[in-house]
């Protein structure tokens, strides 16, 4: 197994579209590292570089110590696994998988012996005499997979190979893959859009915007301490309230302050907001850290603020409101026992001690 | 609907009507193009002269030598609905054809009513005939056993004289092979040529008597005669140029006319295409019949008969009538570059190779054209066709004149 | 229920039309043909006199006797392995090379398939103007002609006027293949080009990094992937080789000892020059039965397809 570094990789296209900007970071051994952000962002291209399958413009790919830009995918000992699992339509399951093996020329017991032992792993071994049209999206994603771990190579590619699936397939077969990757001790990059796969399966994720790493992190510091306003916005659902408001200093230290909104700052960060007071700037807090104050029972001081209801979204095991702030929105995510219906006012509790600040011009983040 | 089949029936009426109770004259052939059709439709002008009131529908088919229209004719003679008087090469085409099955009328009354009977000559009279009744009236008669050659080649190799026997040809030949010309030009991609000139090749060395007795039953086709035929053409192959499966007849003139070849064996309507590439007869090219011949003429003709069943019998008696007179067959034939049928034509009409042709064809003996048609059946030709093409390539003599004997025996003809 | 009875009948009635014309001019007329075979319709007389005698396979045997039918069969096989195999193996030669993005390659796509646009019988004509040989070394023709030019005299040949032949194979149907190939290959082109495109990239993509190179990716891959167009492509080019006319027709005729000569040429001669309508049938039905074996095996897995599917 290998480690997988990047340094200042840059892809430009042709046509001059710039996809991937100076992107520099290291996979670890055995990490499962998940490459994240919306469709276009560049994660494809940079998974697609990894795998030799796109030419590096710039910059330096290393594996397992060795630079390999000019090294031919299948010498680079790397599995793809691809979102539409390309499987070769001729073939039967199990020449899928002993594709790559009889190219390498393996042994035919071996080849044998590691085909059905990835078939029993995936539980596919009664569907090693089909072709890729006689199975289900499942069972086509598990071959895919088994094509990929017969190889035993250095570094396994992911490239969104959840997404051609139902929702709760997609859920079983998450955590699937995260018990292989336990089992197998691999090495593994997977790309996907949805923030839920990144958060549940990575140990690193990286996120990407316009070709551009936006944070680097394991799921804990990404969702607690993004680094910027996309980041945070990106990460959560629902997404993270923002707020246009103003750092003010008053009543025994600082204050956010908004129409209809003035909550005080925990005084832990009050040194980190010095400089940003009377100026504009922008309050994050996440909705789940939002409270109905009429059944809440922990303590709290000068964090409420009151709104209208114009949407109650029950949802089960909790309840958002859409909530309007003079001029602006807010949803929290609280408890189902909450009163509050469309039209009617309602006093929500802030906990400030999660709340985010980002710089209005630069979005990063402050706190 | 019932508007729409009244509106059928009234077309329909209205085309029967025309069709059925007009003056017409139908006249099939394959003249379309060329020196052949301005002499049918002159032959037409002059037809409307004395019989203004008859509509002529000129039903031509294209297509080279006849072979459409000869398919065409088929259909419509099998299926009942024949011309008035349609165009046929004089002989065998017409008698298997159409004479056998009892499809023709026979015309020997009125030619003699008309008093042209003995305008004819015998020959030619015999050979347009089946069991001694005459079945359609020639109108223009072509020579096939000419030799046309090259004036200025023939004169630069020092050749003064007009070869008459193979051996004089031979010896021209081997003049022209020496200096760098092609000896003798053929182009045989249709098949046809190399038979044209075998056939010549055989009355050189049956005889014009004998050659008329192979197909009369009187002469075997397994003659010694038939051997030497076969080892003639074979001495002719080193002669031609290399490439002559690749051409045709035209092809081949175009050889003599650009310089490149002495000699050229071909029916005299190569005559009218060296003058229309500009050549002056007896000028620029030469002609001789071909060595052993010059006691016969090759017979191939265009003739008209009467089919049975005719829709307008009494006009096509009037075109019968009219293309047998010396008028029409003196309008018609300068036009196309063939001479008359007829004997007493007026020769001053005619340029000088016709006028030669027009005297040998008064005096020698007249032969049919096994290859145009006038001497044996298609299924014959067709056999011979193949034969010759393959004795080309493998020169094996007793291969050939087994396919002959066999293609003989088919059609009746003596093999003892 | 009435209304799905009504459209039914409805559409019954339109094919009506085109099926009693089909019936008559395909079907009846195939039945036709083979009962002609069977006859000693041989001259035009008897074919006009409509008395049918039964000949039984009299025909037949005569023709499978006939050297010059002997030679057409070799000629038909020889033409048909090689035009096959020529025409897909240019067609799938140019489609990769269009596939792989070479510059200009939609002007070269349109170039390749325009001959397809042209009749067999201005391909032959044009053809037969190239190949002529003239009176080579001196007076050369066509590619002669440029060989003379290139100073390359020993290229010179006979081409389809040649009688040389290995075995049974007449070098002379070299020239006619040539010119077969040049008009059919860009539509095989054409229809692999379509093939390819349909290939996933990923496809390709996951054999690369299974470990695969190009040429093992073109054999293993990419040929097995366009197996049904090289089915497709080989019944059109089969069917087409078996009853080719127009072509040899217009550019050989039958050549020298019939080196060019094939079935559709003789059973024409036969039929429309002989006058051995019996006959010709005959060999109208060798050649039904010929397209016949390559046609039936496609439709039948062609109809079993479409209904498993």
């Amino acid at each position: 197994m290998a480690q997988v570094v990047l340094e200042n990789i840059d892809k430009i296209y042709p046509n001059g579209f710039h996809a991937v900007k100076n992107a520099s970071f290291t996979i670890e051994d055995k990490e499962f590292c998940v490459l994240l952000g919306p469709s276009g962002c560049g994660k494809t291209t940079t998974l697609r570089m990894i795998a030799g399958l796109e030419e590096i413009s710039k910059g330096t790919l290393k594996i397992d110590g060795k630079v390999v830009n000019d090294v031919e995918p299948k010498d680079r000992d790397i599995a793809f696994v691809f979102q539409n699992y390309a499987l070769y339509p001729h073939m039967t399951v199990y020449d899928n998988m002993a594709f790559g093996l009889k190219l390498r020329k393996f042994p035919k017991e071996e080849i044998d012996q590691r085909v059905k032992n990835a078939a029993k792993i995936l539980d596919i071994a009664h569907l090693l005499d089909r072709k890729p049209k006689q199975l289900s999206g499942g069972q086509r994603q598990r071959v895919a997979v088994g094509r990929a771990i017969v190889r035993d190579p250095k570094v396994f590619l992911f490239d969104e190979p959840l997404s051609n699936l139902d929702a709760k397939l997609r859920v079983q077969m998450r955590s699937e893959l995260k018990k292989l990757h336990h089992r197998l001790d691999a090495t593994i990059v997977y790309v996907t859009h949805d923030q839920v796969e990144a958060m549940t399966m990575a140990d690193k994720i990286v996120i990407m915007k316009d070709g551009v790493i936006q944070q680097i992190g394991s799921p804990y510091d990404v969702y607690f301490k993004p680094k910027n306003k996309f980041v945070a916005g990106f990460i959560g659902t629902p997404p993270m309230n923002f707020l246009e408001a103003k750092v003010v200093k008053g009543d025994g230290g600082l204050w956010i302050s908004a129409e209809d909104l003035k909550v005080k700052i925990p005084k832990e960060f009050e040194e980190k907001l010095e400089s940003y007071i009377d100026k504009d700037i922008i309050f994050g807090i996440r909705p789940e850290n939002i409270h109905d104050k009429s059944i809440y029972k922990g303590e709290h001081t000068n964090d409420v603020v009151k709104g209208k209801v114009d949407v109650a979204e029950p949802l089960g095991s909790e309840t958002l409101l859409h909530v309007t702030l003079g001029g602006q929105y807010l949803v929290a995510k609280v408890d189902p026992t909450t009163t509050a219906r469309e039209g009617t006012e309602v006093e929500l509790i802030l906990e400030m001690e999660t709340m985010h600040v980002f710089d209005k011009e630069t979005e990063l983040a402050v706190i | 609907m019932k508007r729409f089949v009244f509106g059928l029936i009234a077309i329909l009426l209205v085309v029967s009507s025309v069709f059925a109770a007009s003056n017409d004259l139908e006249i099939f052939s394959w003249w379309t193009g060329g020196g052949e059709e301005e002499g049918l439709l002159a032959l037409f002008a002059k037809f409307n002269q004395y019989y203004p009131n008859i509509n002529i529908i000129n039903a031509a088919v294209a297509g080279g030598a006849g072979t459409n229209a000869k398919a065409v004719l088929k259909t419509r003679m099998l299926g009942g609905n024949p011309p008035d008087s349609f165009q046929v090469h004089a002989g065998m085409e017409l008698t298997d054809t159409y004479v056998i099955p009892g499809l023709m009328e026979p015309l020997t009354n009125y030619l003699k009513e008309w008093g042209v009977y003995d305008k004819f000559p015998k020959d030619v009279m015999k050979i347009v005939s089946y069991q001694g009744e005459v079945y359609s009236i020639p109108v223009n008669v072509h020579r096939g056993n000419v030799v046309f050659y090259n004036k200025k080649i023939f004169k630069k190799l020092g050749l003064t004289k007009e070869p008459t026997t193979w051996a004089e040809f031979f010896a021209a030949m081997k003049k022209a092979q020496e200096a760098g010309y092609i000896p003798l030009a053929l182009g045989d991609k249709n098949k046809w040529t190399l038979t044209h000139l075998f056939e010549n090749i055989m009355l050189s060395m049956f005889g014009p008597e004998d050659y008329k007795g192979l197909f009369d039953g009187k002469v075997s086709f397994n003659s010694p005669e038939m051997e030497l035929s076969l080892v003639l053409l074979e001495r002719l192959i080193p002669y031609f140029n290399r490439d002559h499966s690749a051409l045709t007849w035209q092809d081949a003139g175009r050889l003599v006319f650009e310089g490149k070849a002495l000699f050229n064996v071909m029916g005299d309507w190569e005559e009218g295409y060296f003058k229309t590439l500009g050549w002056k007869p007896g000028e620029d090219f030469g002609w001789f019949a071909v060595p052993g011949t010059s006691d016969a003429f090759m017979f191939i003709s265009d003739t008209f008969g009467l089919p049975k069943n005719a829709p307008h019998r009494e006009n096509a008696l009037k075109w019968l009538k009219f293309i047998a007179t010396k008028e029409a067959q003196d309008i018609f034939n300068p036009i196309k570059g063939s001479i008359p049928a007829r004997i007493d034509a007026d020769k001053s009409k005619y340029d000088v190779y016709l006028t030669w042709s027009m005297n040998d064809f008064a005096t020698v003996a007249v032969v049919p054209s096994i290859i145009h048609g006038s001497a044996a059946p298609e299924g014959f030709v067709t056999s011979l066709n193949d034969t010759l093409n393959r004795f080309l390539v493998k020169k094996n003599i007793s291969n050939a004149l087994r396919d002959i004997m066999w293609a003989a025996e088919d059609q009746g003809y003596l093999t003892e | 229920m009435s209304v799905q009875k009504n459209k039914s009948r409805m559409g019954f009635i339109i094919i009506l039309p085109s099926l009693i014309l089909i019936g008559i001019f395909v079907y009846y007329f195939i039945f036709w043909t083979i009962r002609t075979s069977f006859s000693n319709w041989n001259s035009f007389s008897s074919l006009l006199r409509g008395v049918y005698k039964y000949v039984g396979f009299r025909n037949y045997e005569r023709i499978f006797m006939d050297p010059r039918f002997q030679t057409d069969l070799w000629n038909t096989l020889f033409f048909t392995l090689f035009f096959i195999l020529g025409s897909v193996g240019l067609g799938l030669f140019l489609a990769n090379l269009i596939d792989k993005g070479i510059k200009g390659s939609r002007f070269f796509q349109n170039l390749f398939l325009f001959p397809m646009a042209i009749s067999f019988v201005v391909t032959g004509t044009v053809w037969s103007w190239i190949f002529a040989p003239g009176n080579f070394p001196n007076d050369p023709q066509g590619l002669n002609l440029l060989f003379k030019k290139l100073g390359l005299e020993k290229l010179q040949w006979m081409w389809y006027t040649s009688s040389e032949s290995i075995g049974h194979f007449n070098l002379a149907l070299i020239a006619v293949i040539i010119a077969a190939v040049w008009q059919m290959s860009g539509y095989i082109m054409a229809m692999y080009l379509a093939g390819l495109k349909a290939i996933p990239e990923e496809i390709l993509e996951a054999a690369r990094v299974d470990g695969a190179n190009e040429r093992y990716i073109f054999w293993k891959i990419k040929m097995p992937l366009l197996k049904p167009i090289t089915l497709s492509a080989m019944i059109v080019l089969g069917h087409v080789s078996l009853k080719i006319f127009d072509l040899i027709y217009a550019m050989t005729g039958s050549g020298p000892n019939n080196v060019t000569d094939v079935p559709a040429i003789y059973m024409f001669e036969l039929t429309f020059r002989s006058n051995k309508y019996a006959m010709g049938s005959a060999i109208s039905v060798i050649m039904l039965l010929m397209v016949a074996v390559i046609i039936i095996p496609y439709l039948y897995s062609s109809l079993r397809r479409g209904v498993s599917s």
